[in-house]
């Protein structure tokens, strides 16, 4: 949910502040990432994607009705095809877990909630997953794996072939279908997991490599070196990799320039700042809520 | 081997009058559609026990020569295996399409009925419980209502649906509709001339949205505001579910669909 919104604010131009904080708690009601524009707290990525878009920050303002009907099916592609491999290659394979997603998290978070807080979301990723995938004729854990990530394969091959050679779902400019692909893909894409079935199936697709490298360069400004403002001491390289990508400096009015799509909406508009509450190491995958 | 469609084919689901409810018509009338388009016979026999009989638990499903399958998507690949297809003149684009907007119809809609059915108190008071265990005795009407009521509850809560409010989940049924009308526009069809296993499962739920009365009629409502909408669902209700003689499957399915479901 994070790289999604940051990708959506950068495709639309909204002005976002992004704040790190260090325990999920401290966001109003627990729930990450969150946005804070004046008094309104708004918690939940649809919800904020609603609330920039009512702002005039719309980066979809030149679809047509039909692409707009199109953008919500494919979400709902992916919710219902990919978010469950995701989760379980994050969350619930074991190796994976205990060796990158629970120590990356854990290091961001104080103790003692960093002891409670990955377990917690480790049996609620797993719980989801069991209670929308795994009824009758799939009895075993192993099984439902099996089926989610036939499903996983499956949906990124539909998205490969939807995108073909443009380079962005809907012509040159990015949109929201764009943000949320890129939300779902650039975790399996950059992380580097021990058991990395997804990711290998990935590689194999090479316009959806492009399609994410080609906005990590465009709106994030990735370069191969350097160091995230801040200076974590990251032991392992390829986590620093994922923290370049999704942890911003606080500053992020200087990203809006020609290389955005300025909506008609909003030429120059004061506005209030954004600012964008993202818990923890930015883990995609905060909070599970699509 | 492709084996020839018998002729006794029957689809099960639970008993029309009484005890069917609105997701399971839903499902059960997308499939009666889907078959009628690819011109495969099919009887429809109503049983109290059909979601127990069913290999996932869920309604409906078709008993084909020796074999059981059920929901729409095994039954589709299922009829595929036999060499009928409704979707084989799409490109690879659209067949992504095709899938991405079934997704949608059953993340959103299918959802949407789950919840007013079983999230709702007054709904779940009023027209679930009586009808959900009627064919059973005291107590095991309740129970089993209550039962399947957890069940389904607790999914709500995994996916985040356990929070939202009525007013939000029928704004999410407006958005869905909004951009099925958007995609359709004025063709007569998803993929203009030919129907496809999307239009069987559109027509499903919207169709027994439109024609079961509820405690409201909000959510009817909102399918109502989209005309074209309207008209799909009367177009292949016409061509495919009228001016049939036989009483199985089809005209017992427009006729009793059409009446109310509250007992």
């Amino acid at each position: 949910p994070q790289s999604l919104l940051q990708a959506y604010a950068k495709f639309s131009g909204a002005p976002l502040t992004l704040n790190t904080i260090n325990s999920s708690w401290r966001a109003p009601k627990g729930d990450v990432p969150v946005l804070i524009s004046e008094d309104i707290v708004i918690s939940q990525p649809a919800k904020i994607l609603n609330f920039l878009r009512k702002q005039k920050y719309n980066a979809d303002y030149e679809l047509s009705a039909k692409q707009g009907a199109d953008t919500l099916a494919y979400i709902a592609l992916l919710e219902e095809k990919l978010l469950p491999a995701l989760l379980h290659t994050f969350w619930v394979e074991a190796e994976n877990y205990c060796s990158v997603t629970k120590p990356w998290f854990a290091s961001r978070i104080a103790f003692p909630l960093s002891l409670y807080l990955p377990g917690k979301m480790s049996r609620e990723a797993l719980n989801r997953i069991l209670l929308t995938r795994g009824g009758p004729p799939l009895y075993s854990l192993t099984e439902v794996e099996a089926q989610i990530y036939r499903d996983a394969k499956e949906c990124l091959n539909l998205l490969s072939k939807r995108l073909g050679t443009s380079q962005f779902f809907f012509g040159d400019t990015p949109t929201t279908l764009d943000a949320f692909v890129f939300g779902f893909l650039a975790p399996i894409y950059k992380v580097c997991f021990p058991r990395v079935q997804l990711q290998e199936h990935l590689k194999q697709l090479p316009n959806l490599c492009r399609f994410c490298d080609d906005i990590l360069t465009c709106y994030f400004r990735l370069t191969v070196s350097g160091h995230s403002p801040g200076g974590q001491d990251m032991a392992d390289a390829n986590l620093q990799k994922l923290t370049q990508l999704v942890n911003k400096e606080s500053n992020l009015i200087e990203k809006m320039d020609d290389n955005l799509r300025k909506s008609p909406q909003h030429p120059p508009r004061k506005l209030t700042t954004l600012k964008l509450a993202a818990g923890g190491e930015e883990s995609p995958l905060n909070r599970l809520s699509p | 081997a492709a084996e020839p469609w018998p002729e006794n084919a029957a689809l099960y689901q639970q008993l029309k009058e009484e005890q069917i409810l609105l997701s399971d018509n839903a499902s059960s009338l997308a499939v009666q559609a889907f078959l009628q388009m690819c011109n495969l016979p099919i009887q429809v026999v109503c049983r109290a026990n059909a979601e127990y009989m069913s290999p996932s638990g869920k309604v409906p499903f078709i008993h084909v020569g020796n074999q059981v399958v059920s929901e729409l998507g095994p039954i589709v690949q299922f009829v595929k295996a036999k060499g009928h297809s409704l979707s084989d003149g799409l490109d690879e684009v659209q067949k992504a399409e095709m899938k991405a907007y079934m997704e949608l119809v059953n993340n959103m809609l299918l959802t949407a009925e789950l919840y007013l059915q079983w999230c709702d108190d007054v709904t779940v008071e009023e027209i679930t419980h009586p009808r959900y265990g009627s064919p059973y005795p005291w107590p095991l009407n309740r129970i089993l209502s209550y039962q399947k009521q957890w069940e389904v509850r607790r999914k709500m809560k995994a996916i985040g649906w356990a929070g939202k409010t009525l007013e939000q989940v029928l704004e999410d049924v407006d958005q869905c509709c909004q951009a099925l009308s958007q995609r359709l526009g004025t063709q007569p069809y998803f993929f203009n001339k030919q129907p496809t296993e999307l239009d069987a499962l559109v027509f499903g739920h919207l169709f027994t949205i439109l024609t079961t009365q509820l405690t409201t009629d909000e959510l009817s409502e909102k399918v109502k505001n989209y005309s074209n909408l309207t008209a799909f669902c009367r177009r292949i209700e016409q061509q495919y579910f009228e001016g049939h003689d036989k009483d199985s499957s089809t005209t017992v399915a427009a006729r009793s669909a059409k009446r109310s479901l509250l007992r």
